[in-house]
């Protein structure tokens, strides 16, 4: 059984808004491997870069910050970023990225449970009718979907804009322009809640596992129980 | 202010080309070099380097051929679709009503070039990178806000090209047609909201390729109009469903935590 290791300087700051992580000493389980956490991490800052140029050319009033045209070439650098990088790991551990992909996929009757048990559950921390939760639970299973269906979309209709030229019609860039800002508008929201999430009380601590790869083996089991006696056996 | 416009009489017009090379010569435009592709037209389409063309068209079979010419550049819309979707404010409406450009405000996006209904607006730049710039017909606003014609009416030899008042020039041109008479019509009147390029033809719109109904497509309407305030909306809602969760929650759940 592994320890957790304090291998970051994690500033109190940290500790305030996402809970401490894990105190040395404390049982963890591995709960996100480095290659996924590397994947993550590129992701999120290209997705910054995506939503910040893509938020000047969408909203109007900070149109003023387009001009001149270097949030759109930085736009382009960083889709080619956030999807070559997918791509890598994907070619990297197809058969882990197929894995991930599919528990998204499983729904049972738990997750039925889940979705009926959430809102007493992330108000009031309600858990007597929370059922177990795999390693994915339904709220991330539901997140992973939206970014996979949102992000094919985004990639899509992106790659229409950009390499369409003529073959596409000026209707055809507007409707494409039209489903890249509807994208935007699903994957602002739920990016809002998939941050919020890591700083929820109920929820304290999590982000470290996306850090150091650790979590607690109380936290496991609270929150992931079916995962965690899975890998326990 | 009241509205400008241009008036361009396609039954005076000689099709020189005047109009051409004053655009270039004034706005400081290059020439491109092109091959003879068996017309007078030249260069083949419009380009950012190339504001307004004069089109040919002939229409019949001889002995009742017919050879149209028709003026093609910016028609300075009042609904311009460019100007709902450029997201900078590089393209606007001037006091005058036509459609100005502040080129040092272009993001290189290209929603102009996509938006509008008569084909108009040109980048230069590389496609790949996004380093790119639109252009497009300005209506000489440095000349006309210095009481000077615009370049291409200033050179018309035959006098197809006049500029002044939109209101003076459109009853000239109901005069004119009133005149011509048979198939004679004004366009640009009311398509669009009112073009402040407007035409005088003796034959339908469709045979000087002009579209016949231009129209500012209902995507633009969706995507600009009703998808904005949508977006302004779902934001809105998060931000307050996510900050009505923290204040509950932070009162209701007690912290469990590993940590120190």
């Amino acid at each position: 059984m592994a320890t957790a290791e304090r291998k970051t300087k994690s500033t109190p700051f940290l500790h305030t808004l996402f809970g401490p992580p894990p105190a040395p000493g404390v049982e963890v389980v591995e709960r996100y491997s480095r290659p996924v956490r590397i994947l993550h991490w590129v992701n999120a800052v290209a997705w910054v870069v995506l939503f910040v140029t893509g938020w000047f050319f969408f909203v109007d009033q900070f149109g003023g910050a387009a001009q001149g045209g270097a949030s759109g070439v930085l736009h382009r650098i960083a889709a080619v970023v956030m999807v070559g990088w997918a791509l890598l790991y994907f070619l990297g551990s197809p058969k882990a990225a197929i894995k991930g992909m599919l528990e998204a996929l499983k729904w049972g009757k738990d997750d039925i449970g889940w979705l009926k048990a959430a809102v007493p559950y992330y108000f009031f921390g309600q858990d007597e009718s929370m059922p177990p939760q795999e390693h994915m639970n339904t709220g991330q299973k539901l997140w992973w979907l939206v970014t996979l269906g949102a992000g094919a979309l985004m990639i899509v209709t992106g790659g229409l804009m950009w390499f369409g030229g003529d073959a596409i019609s000026g209707e055809g860039f507007v409707w494409s322009a039209l489903l890249h800002d509807i994208g935007f508008i699903i994957l602002f929201s739920f990016a809002m809640l998939h941050i919020f999430l890591s700083m929820h009380p109920k929820m304290s601590g999590i982000f470290w596992s996306m850090w150091s790869g650790m979590v607690s083996a109380r936290y496991a089991a609270s929150h992931h129980k079916k995962w965690y006696d899975r890998i326990k056996k | 202010m009241a509205d400008k416009a241009i008036l361009y009489d396609a039954t005076k017009c000689t099709a020189c080309r005047g109009c051409q090379v004053a655009c270039k010569q004034w706005n400081d435009l290059p020439a491109e070099e092109t091959t003879n592709r068996g017309t007078y037209e030249n260069p083949p389409d419009l380009s950012a380097n190339t504001w307004l063309k004069m089109v040919f068209h002939e229409v019949g079979s001889p002995p009742n051929l017919k050879w149209v010419f028709t003026r093609r550049a910016c028609m300075h819309c009042t609904d311009a679709g460019c100007v709902e979707v450029c997201p900078t404010g590089a393209l606007y409406h001037n006091d005058l009503g036509f459609v100005g450009y502040d080129r040092a405000k272009c993001s290189g996006c290209g929603y102009c070039v996509e938006a509008c209904p008569f084909d108009v607006p040109r980048y230069s730049g590389n496609v790949i990178t996004g380093v790119r710039e639109a252009n497009k017909c300005t209506l000489c606003q440095d000349r006309i806000t210095n009481d000077m014609l615009p370049a291409c009416v200033k050179t018309c030899p035959p006098g197809a090209l006049k500029y002044g008042d939109r209101a003076t020039l459109l009853a000239e041109a109901k005069q004119r047609v009133a005149e011509i008479g048979g198939k004679a019509m004004v366009y640009g009147e009311k398509e669009v909201g009112g073009t402040h390029v407007i035409y005088v033809l003796d034959d339908e719109p469709s045979v000087y390729g002009l579209p016949a109904e231009p129209k500012v497509s209902g995507a633009v309407t969706a995507w600009q109009d009703v998808l904005h305030p949508i977006g302004w909306g779902v934001a809105a809602i998060t931000v307050l469903g996510l900050g009505l969760n923290y204040v509950i929650a932070k009162r209701k759940i007690k912290v469990e935590s590993e940590g120190k």
